[in-house]
């Protein structure tokens, strides 16, 4: 039965080629564009995953003032406030931690490092390169004598596993206290800064060299999702309400250079995605002007039969709405099934590219993986649909520019 | 008081800065009812006068009246909404969509006043048996005669029920037979429904069987037989 849509659609499929070209073309900028955002936010997920687990987790707390002056007599009781965060819905874990600059001392050389007091079996849970370590290689307890180290640190003053070495950190009394530990587990961060200053020991050790037992400087909260920061943020912010002198803090701001690294790779990618959907919207222009060019003498006489200028326009713009839909359509189901295996097997880099890579001050997986950004497929497919209608606006406004008189005389 | 009238019109054409004059103080007025050929060469201004009834130009001087309405002065909205609901077109070349069957083209201008499908549908099927192309309303007008097309295009033109037709040279592109059968079926519509046929051609054998014919030449009026019995 006659219709507004059936007239529109009986149109867009007069030029089947060149339609299904327009089509294909549009489709495949949405897969393209859905994709790449899918992987995008799949390997900064992994990043961010990967820097706050060796970091400072997706939200801290100190004591205020720590994080910009590093000063280590900022340091906190946490008393029962760990195990309060560990309620929050959306934490994974909580992990105090002591940081000391100190020196160590082999037998042969000394070294600038910085001393890391942490809660072994909670650090192991979490720590991607901790969790490398064999069992016998990692720490026994709190305030145990057993160090982890890194490889540079380790080649540096000549040690081995078993081997003991001195720490000399400032005691809060202003003197020089040391302390004898033995080498128990290497590590490998592949950044070259940590594994040259890395020793990890049980938290007490370290904050009983500092003097200041029980205390820790930070308290490094693992979320279940990086997006969840927004909705445990609050809670947490209640918790620490009562300690003016605490002060929580999102991985963007612990980590900025990440946060930086990956907002500047975002913006770069979405400059390009802005291309390739400008290129594809004058290629619609370029389609639908084609159709209406052809079609003058049929809207000639479609306007001689009685339909307002207004009216035609609108039967043009139905017609790039349906071929924007029919490509959102197509486009997001070729977008799905390409982030599907870019989840599935995604991409290997390994081949390509020495064996670490370092992003923002993160090594990272040589195989990208996607995850799955639905929303945001969503509303690019509407975007585009959109866009298939702000191309149409041009041919539309022609359309309703003809005289009929004219259209019919020529052509 | 007339259907149609056309009062000392002129219509100038300008091709750059060469003015054409298509009409030249040309007068006519035509009774609702009447079945009128303009006749004369190529060029005389026939089409022209088609247009100016149609609403689809507005007369350089003069006055050209429809009923109540003046189609110079009126508004470009007014002039859509006249020919939407007031005059048929029927065209040499038959102008129908492609893309639609027969039975939608001639809903088509029903659907532009928004006429409910159904009854479209119905006064569709009733012009087709009466126009004698019942069974053919399925069929694109690619796989139609010329004949066929023309009757599918009259019921078109028909199906808005307007109170007048405007024909411009509709058996241009038809031999002569089919053209001949097609006038009668036209002159049948204007004797059975009272509808007015205002029509052109320059073939005798056509011009012929109208009521009355008005002479071009020049863009003037060259004689007018008047009403014929
Ligand atoms: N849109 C236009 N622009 C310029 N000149 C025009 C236009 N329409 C008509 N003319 C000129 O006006 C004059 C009258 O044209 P018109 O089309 O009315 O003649 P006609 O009697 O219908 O001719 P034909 O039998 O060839 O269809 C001609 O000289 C024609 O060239
Ligand atoms: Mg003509």
């Amino acid at each position: 039965m006659l219709s507004a849509f059936l007239y529109a659609w009986r149109s867009l499929w007069r030029n089947r080629r060149r339609t299904l070209i327009t089509l294909t073309a549009i489709a495949l900028s949405i897969m393209v564009v859905q994709a790449f955002h899918n992987l995008a936010v799949g390997v900064y997920a992994r990043m961010i995953d990967d820097g706050v687990r060796a970091g400072s987790g997706h939200l801290a707390v100190y004591r205020g003032g720590y994080l910009e002056s590093r000063e280590e007599n900022l340091s906190f009781a946490p008393g029962e406030l760990a195990a309060r965060i560990r309620t929050i819905a959306g934490v994974q874990r909580v992990l105090p931690r002591v940081y000391l600059p100190a020196l160590a001392q082999s037998s042969s050389d000394s070294r600038g490092i910085l001393l890391i007091g942490v809660d072994p079996e909670a650090e192991r849970a979490v720590n991607p390169f901790l969790k490398k370590l064999p069992e016998d290689g990692m720490l026994r307890d709190l305030d145990g004598r057993d160090a982890v180290i890194g490889r540079k640190l380790l080649g540096d003053l000549k040690l081995a596993v078993g081997r003991k070495l001195v720490v000399t950190a400032q005691h809060r009394d202003g003197t020089l206290h040391s302390e004898l530990l033995r080498v128990r587990g290497v590590v490998e961060t592949g950044i070259a800064d940590v594994d040259g200053s890395l020793l990890m020991v049980g938290r007490e050790r370290a904050a009983l060299l500092a003097g200041m037992p029980g205390e820790v400087h930070e308290l490094a909260i693992i979320l279940d999702r990086a997006e969840n920061d927004r909705r445990v943020s609050p809670a947490l912010a209640a918790l620490t309400g009562s300690r003016p002198e605490l002060a929580a803090v999102s991985w963007k701001e612990a980590m900025p250079n990440l946060a930086n690294a990956i907002k500047l790779d975002y913006a770069s990618q979405k400059f390009i995605f802005i291309i390739i959907l400008m290129i594809v919207t004058i290629g619609v222009v370029n389609t639908l002007l084609m159709s209406v060019m052809e079609r003058l003498r049929e809207f000639g006489v479609i306007l001689a039969l009685g339909s307002s200028p207004m009216r035609l326009r609108r039967m043009v713009l139905l017609e790039a709405l349906l071929l924007g839909l029919a490509a959102a359509l197509l486009g997001s189901i070729l977008g799905a099934l390409f982030t599907w295996y870019l989840v599935e097997t995604g991409i290997d880099l390994k081949d390509f590219i020495p064996e670490t890579m370092e992003f923002g001050g993160v090594v990272f997986d040589p195989v990208l993986r996607a995850a799955w950004d639905v929303s945001w497929m969503a509303r690019i497919a509407l975007y585009v649909v959109g866009l298939t209608l702000l191309a149409a606006l041009y041919p539309a406004i022609k359309a309703g520019r003809i005289t009929p008189v004219e259209a019919m005389r020529h052509h | 008081m007339p259907l149609i009238t056309l009062a000392d019109v002129s219509k100038t054409y300008r091709h750059g800065s060469l003015e054409v004059p298509a009409l030249a103080n040309f007068s006519l007025a035509v009774e609702a009812g009447e079945f009128t050929v303009l006749a004369g060469p190529s060029g005389s201004g026939k089409t022209t006068v088609l247009n100016l009834v149609g609403g689809l130009d507005r007369p350089s001087a003069g006055t050209v009246t429809v009923g109540t309405l003046e189609i110079g002065g009126a508004p470009a909205k007014i002039l859509a909404d006249y020919r939407l609901r007031r005059v048929g077109f029927i065209f040499q070349s038959y102008n129908l969509i492609p893309v639609l069957t027969a039975a939608e083209n001639a809903e088509f201008t029903l659907m532009l006043q928004g006429v409910p499908r159904p009854q479209r549908r119905r006064r569709v099927i009733g012009l087709f048996a009466e126009l004698g192309i019942d069974g053919l309303e399925e069929r694109r007008p690619g796989d139609l005669s010329g004949g066929q097309q023309q009757r599918v295009a009259i019921a078109r033109a028909l199906a808005a029920e307007p109170d007048v037709i405007l024909a411009d040279e509709p058996t241009a592109n038809l031999d002569s037979r089919t053209a001949e059968e097609l006038l009668d079926l036209m002159r049948d519509l204007n004797l059975r429904r009272g509808v007015t046929f205002l029509f052109s051609s320059h073939d005798d054998r056509v011009i012929g069987r109208a009521r009355r014919v008005v002479r071009l030449e020049d863009g003037r009026l060259a004689g007018d037989t008047g009403q014929r019995p």
